[in-house]
């Protein structure tokens, strides 16, 4: 078990955000260019919420990273249509390290350590770009218990889908058994699922202590449910309650992740399904009107500063709409016409 | 809304529909169009329209009053674009304009007993803008049909205050008109409204006139207009000094006009390039305009999302103008009002709408015709500026792409009486006639 990250004052998060700021436009030739071009330089930004962020979409057509070519040993891909050229966030063994130390820690926080875990993701082999099946796979390995699996494949379109039989096998071999296990996947993986179970008139009764974590949006893979109607199929289909479901909010381009776990220690005192990023990263709502964040409860456009991107770039504007609560967000959906199906405005 | 309960888009917002009122409705239309339309000259028609337009051009006018009040809030424009846009349209409506229009699809000494419109005429309304139902009602007026218009949810307040200004004139028009607003896909209220029906008109997504078209009787005839784009054109000629501010100007009427929310709004201008006047320094003077536009005609409020669309493709263009010079981007400051994207790539793109809008330098108009390849069949209009001694051959060329309207830039929004939607006859569409051999 990973010690409980203690919270970052203000104050700290600032100053080490400036402080990689810095780092950043100077080894960053591609980000200095964009802060150059918006006048926000370490010598006029003078606090966290000023450090100019970089769209989500600009990953796609400029390399955002301090790694020299030679130096990258990994790049991680946005998913999507196939159409479209993906966001790329490139890795060193170092900045890899460091996102594996980011997504282990703050997993661990939200989600009870030795569950089974079963993946409806396809096997990290399959995907070596998906940051979503890596950190699984990082899970995994903390884990350290047998017979966790990934029971996704590939599809010869390079989609995502099931393998049903196995999916079959895991759900039987849970029924009612010790330990607890943690299903893990995408929204449209879980349809999926769902739609082959009711297909077949299944239904299985996870251990107690069973949780589900879902991810991501649709991207067109499958129907579209709203988040209610997914958890209540999950809880009449696998047994699993309401409570059990936690839903994470990351991407391809950050290192850190947000929760909306209702399991986390603190969760009582906060807002039910309010998503919360660790202490080294932090969410702002921002007026798409005002570029200023947000009133609390009013609906902007998610910027998230993540002090664990140390090689890419730590901000970083999103195409995502939430809603400011408290120290967390609530997740509205994606900006729409943000880009257009099909045409990709960032290749350069 | 001091407005009595003349149609069901009146009823308070808690009174339920039901298909039985929809029948109901139906059947008094169709008895009221037997007793008061059916009699009625078309002279004595066109003469009631332009009276209504002439009462809704006049500023103390109640429904033009209560559409510029209660507009902003309802339908999300603000009173100066909503002024602009109704008295473009009404002003259309005079006995020439009406003229011109039978003569170009009924011919001009048709006798009316040889012609017939739909019994009950439904429009199936979007709700983006209003002008499109307003024109449905009057087009429908002219072929003495009964009509029935499904307003877009929350979209009902024009259509209503034109309905009731007809109404009010002439109470036994108003009695051969129904208006009702629900959410499209009410399958119970849109069966018995489509199997009273003779004729449906749409408005809409391809999806969505699908879905129609597939719930119509065989016996019902089918109107479908799908979702449109629209860009201009800049010719170099017109590009100097001496006619560089009436071409921003025109060029800053079509963006304004409506927020740009329309199909016949432009999401591009080509430009082309080599004028006294270069693109780019075009494109900087649409930004100012727009900034003065902006005082003396605001944009409305907009839905955060449609904010948030805007506000990432600035961040997008703002990322690519630093790696890339020949991008420039100019935009409202503190507000999403107004963008103007400067950038040679030639494909077409989608604005995201809402004053914002692409200016792309080409050498000629053979350089247009790729970068809009992929929304072939689906443009409406191309607002051109041009001399007269180039326009007709830009116009040729465009219609021989399959352009369905060309009109001057400025007027992008504002098509004549006789306007051809989407390159069919609007009105001579609606008409069944009776052929009478010698």
């Amino acid at each position: 078990m990973v010690d409980l990250p203690s919270p970052i004052s203000h104050g700290r998060f600032s100053e080490l955000a400036l402080e990689l700021f810095a780092l950043q436009f100077k080894y960053n030739s591609t980000y200095r260019k964009i802060c150059v071009a918006r006048n926000l330089t370490p010598a006029t930004v003078k606090a966290w919420t000023q450090i100019p962020a970089v769209p989500t979409a600009a990953f796609k057509g400029l390399e955002l990273t301090s790694i020299p070519p030679p130096a990258r040993t990994a790049v991680f891909h946005s998913s999507g249509t196939t159409e479209q050229q993906p966001s790329r966030h490139f890795h060193c063994a170092e900045s890899l390290a460091l996102y594996e130390a980011s997504l282990i820690a703050w997993f661990l926080e939200n989600v009870p350590a030795d569950l089974r875990l079963i993946c409806l993701t396809p096997p990290p082999a399959l995907v070596p770009h998906s940051s979503l099946v890596h950190m699984f796979d990082v899970v995994r390995r903390e884990y350290s218990l047998p017979a966790s699996a990934f029971i996704g494949q590939l599809a010869r379109d390079g989609s995502w889908t099931l393998d049903f039989v196995a999916a079959d096998n895991q759900l039987k071999g849970s029924n009612n058994s010790r330990p607890p296990v943690i299903m893990l996947g995408t929204a449209f993986s879980f349809v999926h699922l769902l739609d082959y179970l009711a297909a077949k008139d299944l239904c299985f009764n996870l251990p107690e202590g069973s949780l589900v974590m879902e991810t991501g949006g649709y991207k067109n893979r499958s129907r579209v449910l709203p988040k209610a109607e997914l958890h209540a199929l999950i809880t009449e289909r696998l047994g699993v309650p309401r409570e059990n479901i936690l839903c994470e909010y990351g991407m391809s381009e950050l290192s850190s992740q947000a929760y909306d776990s209702e399991i986390h220690p603190l969760s009582s005192t906060r807002h039910p399904r309010i998503f919360h990023f660790p202490p080294w990263a932090r969410g702002q709502i921002i007026s798409p009107e005002t570029g200023r964040e947000v009133a609390e409860g009013e609906t902007g456009i998610i910027r998230i500063i993540d002090l664990a991107n140390v090689f890419s770039v730590a901000a970083i504007q999103t195409e995502d709409l939430g809603v400011r609560r408290g120290d967390g967000f609530e997740l509205v959906g994606r900006a729409p016409l943000a880009e257009p199906r099909g045409c990709s405005l960032m290749n350069a | 809304m001091n407005l009595p309960n003349y149609f069901l888009a009146d009823l308070p917002p808690e009174a339920t529909l039901s298909p039985m009122m929809i029948a109901a409705a139906c059947h008094t239309l169709k008895r009221n169009r037997e007793k008061y339309l059916l009699t009625r000259t078309t002279e004595d028609l066109v003469k009631i329209l332009c009276e209504v337009a002439v009462e809704w051009l006049q500023p103390e006018n109640k429904f033009r009053r209560l559409a510029l009040e209660l507009g902003p809030e309802q339908t999300g424009f603000s009173q100066a674009t909503l002024a602009r846009g109704l008295d473009a349209f009404f002003r259309r409506f005079t006995p020439e304009n009406f003229q011109a229009l039978l003569a170009q699809d009924l011919g001009a000494d048709t006798d009316r007993h040889f012609w017939h419109g739909p019994g009950l005429l439904v429009h199936i309304a979007a709700g983006n803008l209003p002008n499109p139902a307003l024109m449905s009602l009057t087009l429908g007026l002219l072929t003495r049909s009964a009509q029935f218009v499904k307003c877009a949810s929350g979209a009902a307040l024009l259509p209503r205050l034109f309905a009731h200004s007809i109404y009010d004139l002439d109470h036994k028009l108003g009695a051969c008109l129904e208006l009702a607003e629900w959410r499209g896909g009410n399958v119970a209220l849109e069966t018995a409204l489509f199997a009273e029906a003779d004729c449906v008109t749409a408005t809409g997504s391809d999806e969505t006139l699908l879905a129609i078209r597939s719930r119509l009787p065989a016996k019902t005839r089918f109107l479908g207009y799908g979702q449109r784009v629209s860009f201009g054109y800049v010719a170099r000629e017109v590009l100097r000094d001496e006619d560089i501010s009436k071409t921003v100007s025109q060029a800053a009427d079509d963006v304004i006009a409506w927020d740009q929310n329309g199909c016949l709004s432009p999401h591009v201008f080509y430009v082309e390039e080599r004028g006294a006047i270069e693109s780019d320094e075009f494109a900087k003077r649409l930004a100012v305009e727009l900034a003065n536009r902006e005082s003396s005609a605001p944009r409305g409020n907009v839905p955060v999302a449609e904010a948030a669309a805007i506000a990432a493709r600035r961040s997008m263009y703002e990322t690519l103008a630093a790696h890339r010079g020949d991008s420039k981007l100019w935009a409202s400051q503190g507000s999403t009002a107004w963008t103007v994207v400067f950038e040679h790539e030639t494909r077409f793109r989608f604005s995201p709408l809402n004053r914002f809008i692409y200016i792309k330098p080409v050498p000629d108009v053979a350089a247009v015709l790729p970068g809009v390849d992929e929304i072939h069949g689906k443009v409406s209009t191309v607002g051109i500026a041009a001399t007269p001694e180039k326009l007709p051959e830009l116009a040729r060329q465009f219609a021989r792409w399959g352009v369905t309207r060309i009109c001057p830039l400025g007027q992008m929004q504002n098509p004549p009486l006789t306007w051809r939607h989407d390159g069919r006859p609007a009105l001579g569409d609606l008409i069944i006639w009776t052929d009478c051999e010698q």
